[in-house]
């Protein structure tokens, strides 16, 4: 039918006209500077300046020095406990959003909105003084009359992965949300028809039309914590420095820009193989159910 | 017969990727004519439509209306109005701005654009005091109307219709089906209006093109699409029918014989006119519709008849249907008009009879 | 009787887990308001007293002011570039179909989940080396650029969702009826965007003054908000920042407000 929202066929101006500003500033600003940053891991430095001379000294150092390796474990590692944790907070507050709180969703979504889009350094800000042994935390427990708990908390892993989580925590939800949301009812209903319990219609079928979103939400979690270093930084103290840590002093500090660059390209390869890894397992394991 | 044509479509052709929408796909319509576009899902009638509106170009082929190529011309120059098949009422805009729209763009006078809303409202009997109201806060049918007026009030030579009606109730079909062809007959605008609904076709067009697979089949008036199709696809489209097979022994300039198992009939000839053009000796299938066939009564004697067993009845209110298989397995349909008793009941034996003048003869399918 | 309990601690679950990610979500936010009413120079409790003499040193102190500044012009700025070429990509996104259209969804939508810091360091060191060319240094609008490369895909989003929910027909009509391109845009298309559009330039706005990791890397020397902060963690902290934090708090809170409003009101008009 005519227009009905379907795609409309390929024609030349009046889609250029569109796409053309988004795929300049982009293929400008964004992939060429990605592209250069991989040629940058060719070339050396010599006393603090770049020179461009292709060779693969920054690459035989990198896979030489194993304190690198250790970082991005670290790195990886984190970021794993980070989207697990963000999935499972976010799962029970999703689903609540879409199915309970009809008239005050739309509250919830502004406060969260909100929280979100508040400045980072800020709301970390916030945290230390919350966590601090002389911070609120401390105060308040001691005023109802708990021992301050928050000793030792602060300037930990455990306080950084707090950080992360806290300020990721807000894509799961969405993505989840979304899920969720569009699950159509009826399907739910057709399963109760068929005899399932709440509980195994939630099992049998909410949960995996929820895949999508949680995925969606894990791949774009996973892939924002690998390069986080404000966390680690200030709520971890410094003391356990991420790989976005390491990037950030080979360039401000010892100024290697080979070094740097290619710190970052490792680190977005391999965080995008773990993903593909992930994604691989997962597929397998679908259709092994279905076999 | 060409001089006052108004549309014309010569040989288009429209191909989206690999798939051809339209494979040289001619029609004539008359000033003033009805003509709509039937078909199964697929056919090209709605491709056919956009065309014509100027939302999309064929590949090949022309397009003119009142003799003027269409080609490069743009849906908005054209001397044409749709009515889409949502209706595409502007949600965001009241009824009298839908409305007056056309006008508004065509920078006419505020007071000339209100008086031409109120005069169309009245024409399509939508109360005054909807005016100022929203689409969504009218019923379908009353939206209906605000899609008709709309695309009314700039006068286009051609109103294009998308199967506007295909989401209504029957009670409300009926109703604007009645006023679509009150419209058609005071103004006097040419219609050439897309539907599924092979009720609706009959009933308000002047003339059905018959489309399937991007071709149009037949082209002419209800009654002789209906009395004479052109081939089996088309009998069996326009209405239900039944298909005897036979076999055509002997082809003559003013009759044919023929034979057909079951079959009894008085001399076993037929005149030439009661079947297709293309029909030679050998295999052919004899058309006759149900509500033709007669159901014999001990002593009534027919020119034509046969026998066959009920197999199911239906009862339609006005009209009262039976199914029916021959001796030799081939399934009939019957149709009588409505009684309180019943003429045959499940498991008659029966003896169906018809006029030879009510059957046409096609062309086996190859 | 065990059907009604397990349906009462299930909401229990969902309906606390809600609350609790709420209250999770605004500790820092409201430590923060606190703290910024503490008389004393030091950020420790028990409170020396309550005043609001830290807002009027905020006021009085002019980096914090030309920070603001900054970062306002910066997030003006990206807002409308952002939205501007958003909304394009999300009309071709959802309304046009055509080779490669993966590719451009992927360029497209790839700076979203790319970590800002090195997408930072990696524009960093591609202005730099233009720089070295070109004879620039980062700055501004350096910082601005960046910020749209990372905001873009957020508007696109969000007005996709809007596009998505339009009935493509309705420009069709416009056109049936005798509409000219722009007339098509002027009268239907923006119109009916116009919610999610507005949307997506609070959004912009927002997550430009509130971008900690690419303006750090790009704003150079500039002052701007979040560096300012940033700078005054690492110091010893005085309730400067608190107050700084809740001024900043005040146009987001009623930004977010006015936009949901504002969505809401369109919705309705729109069913």
């Amino acid at each position: 039918m005519i227009g009905e929202g379907e795609p409309r066929s390929w024609r030349e101006s009046e889609l250029w006209a569109k796409a053309l500003p988004s795929v300049a500033l982009q293929s400008l600003f964004f992939l060429a500077p990605l592209v250069m940053t991989v040629l940058l891991t060719f070339q050396e430095t010599r006393s603090f300046m770049l020179q461009w001379a292709w060779s693969l000294k920054i690459w035989t150092d990198i896979f030489s020095k194993p304190h690198y390796w250790t970082v991005l474990w670290h790195t990886l590692w984190m970021s794993a406990l980070c989207v697990a944790l963000c999935i499972l907070i976010s799962l029970p507050v999703a689903y609540a959003l879409a199915t309970r709180l009809q008239s005050l969703s739309g509250h919830v979504k502004v406060l969260i909105t909100f929280a979100f889009l508040t400045d980072v350094t800020l709301k970390t800000f916030g945290w230390v003084l919350f966590l601090d042994q002389k911070g609120a935390a401390n105060f308040l427990l001691e005023r109802i009359g708990f021992p301050p708990a928050m000793i030792g908390f602060l300037y930990t892993d455990w306080a950084t992965l707090l950080g992360m989580v806290y300020n990721l925590l807000a894509f799961t939800i969405f993505t989840i949300y979304l899920s969720v949301a569009s699950i159509d009812r009826s399907l739910i209903l057709a399963a109760y028809d068929a005899g399932a319990s709440k509980w195994r219609a939630f099992w049998e079928v909410t949960l995996p039309l929820c895949r999508p979103g949680i995925w969606t939400g894990a791949v774009l979690v996973f892939l924002l914590s690998v390069g986080v270093f404000l966390e680690p930084k200030v709520l971890g103290g410094g003391k356990s420095p991420m790989s976005a840590e390491l990037i950030r002093q080979t360039f401000e500090t010892r100024v290697n820009w080979p070094l740097g660059a290619a710190l970052t390209i490792v680190l977005m390869v391999v965080a995008v193989f773990v993903i593909l890894l992930f994604s691989r397992v997962y597929s397998l394991r679908r259709y092994g159910a279905a076999v | 017969m060409g001089q006052d044509a108004i549309l014309d479509i010569v040989d288009v052709e429209k191909q989206y990727g690999a798939a051809q929408a339209l494979k040289g796909v001619s029609l004539r319509v008359e000033r003033g004519e009805f003509v709509a576009l039937v078909g199964p899902s697929g056919c090209g009638k709605t491709t056919l439509l956009k065309q014509i509106a100027g939302f999309e170009n064929p590949d090949s082929g022309r397009i003119a209306i009142e003799g003027q190529d269409m080609a490069g011309v743009p849906a908005s120059e054209r001397p044409t109005s749709m009515v889409f098949q949502k209706l595409a009422l502007f949600p965001h805009m009241t009824v009298a701005q839908n409305i007056g729209f056309p006008l508004k763009l065509r920078a006419r006078a505020a007071e000339e654009i209100a008086r031409k809303v109120r005069e169309m409202a009245d024409l399509m009997h939508l109360k005054p005091e909807y005016l100022g109201r929203f689409p969504r806060q009218l019923s379908g049918g009353e939206q209906q109307r605000v899609a008709l007026a709309r695309s009314m009030i700039s006068a286009p030579k051609l109103l294009l219709l998308d199967e506007p009606l295909s989401a209504l109730d029957v009670k409300l079909k009926k109703i604007l089906q009645a006023e679509l062809k009150r419209l058609h007959r005071s103004l006097g605008v040419t219609f050439v209006h897309v539907t599924h609904d092979l009720e609706e076709a009959m009933m308000l067009a002047d003339r059905i093109c018959v489309m399937r697979g991007g071709e149009a089949l037949q082209i002419g008036k209800p009654n002789d699409i209906y009395y004479r199709p052109a081939d089996e696809f088309v009998a069996g489209f326009i209405g239900e029918t039944n298909l005897l097979e036979v076999e055509v022994t002997e082809v003559r300039a003013d009759s044919i014989r023929y034979r057909g198992p079951d079959i009894a009939d008085v001399d076993g000839t037929l005149p030439r006119a009661l079947a297709a053009e293309a029909v030679t000796p050998g295999p052919a299938k004899l058309m006759v519709r149900p509500e033709l066939l007669a159901l014999a009564k001990d002593g009534e004697r027919y020119p034509s008849a046969i026998a066959a067993e009920i197999t199911e009845t239906f009862g339609k209110g006005g009209a009262i249907q039976f199914r029916a298989v021959t001796p030799g397995g081939q399934p009939l349909v019957v149709e009588v008009p409505g009684t309180s008793h019943w003429p045959a009941k499940l498991g008659d034996k029966v003896r169906l009879g018809w006029m030879k003048r009510d059957i046409y003869l096609l062309q086996a399918r190859a | 009787m065990r059907r009604v309990g397990q349906e009462r601690l299930i909401n229990t679950i969902l309906y606390g887990s809600v609350a609790a990610v709420l209250i999770f979500f605004y500790i820092p936010i409201f430590t923060l308001i606190a703290f910024s009413f503490q008389e004393g120079r030091y950020l420790i409790l028990p409170f020396q007293g309550l005043s609001l003499q830290w807002y009027g040193e905020l006021f009085r102190n002019s980096n914090a002011a030309t920070a603001l500044w900054n970062s306002t012009l910066i997030a003006f700025v990206a807002m409308i570039f952002s939205t501007i070429l958003g909304t394009a990509a999300a009309i071709v996104a959802v309304r046009y179909r055509f080779r490669g259209k993966l590719a451009f969804l992927g360029l497209s939508g790839a700076p979203l989940a790319f970590p800002q810091l090195l997408m930072g360091i990696v524009l960093l060191l591609w202005f730099s080396v233009l720089g070295r060319w070109l004879d620039f240094h980062t700055g501004l609008v350096t910082a601005i650029i960046g910020h749209v490369v990372y905001i873009t895909p957020f508007a696109m989003i969000i007005v996709a969702v809007q596009v998505f929910n339009f009935d493509a027909s309705l420009e069709d009509a416009a056109r049936d009826c005798g509409a000219k391109p722009w007339e098509v845009y002027r009268y239907v298309t923006i119109p009916l965007l116009w919610p999610g559009i507005f949307s997506a330039a609070i959004f912009s706005f927002l997550l430009s003054w509130g971008n900690f990791y690419l303006t750090y890397s790009l704003a150079g020397s500039a002052r701007t908000l979040p560096t300012f902060v940033f700078s005054g963690i690492a110091t010893g902290s005085s309730p400067l920042y608190p107050a700084m934090a809740t001024v900043v708090f005040i146009p987001g809170i009623v930004l977010v407000m006015v936009a949901d409003a504002l969505r809401r009101r369109a919705a309705r008009r729109l069913v």
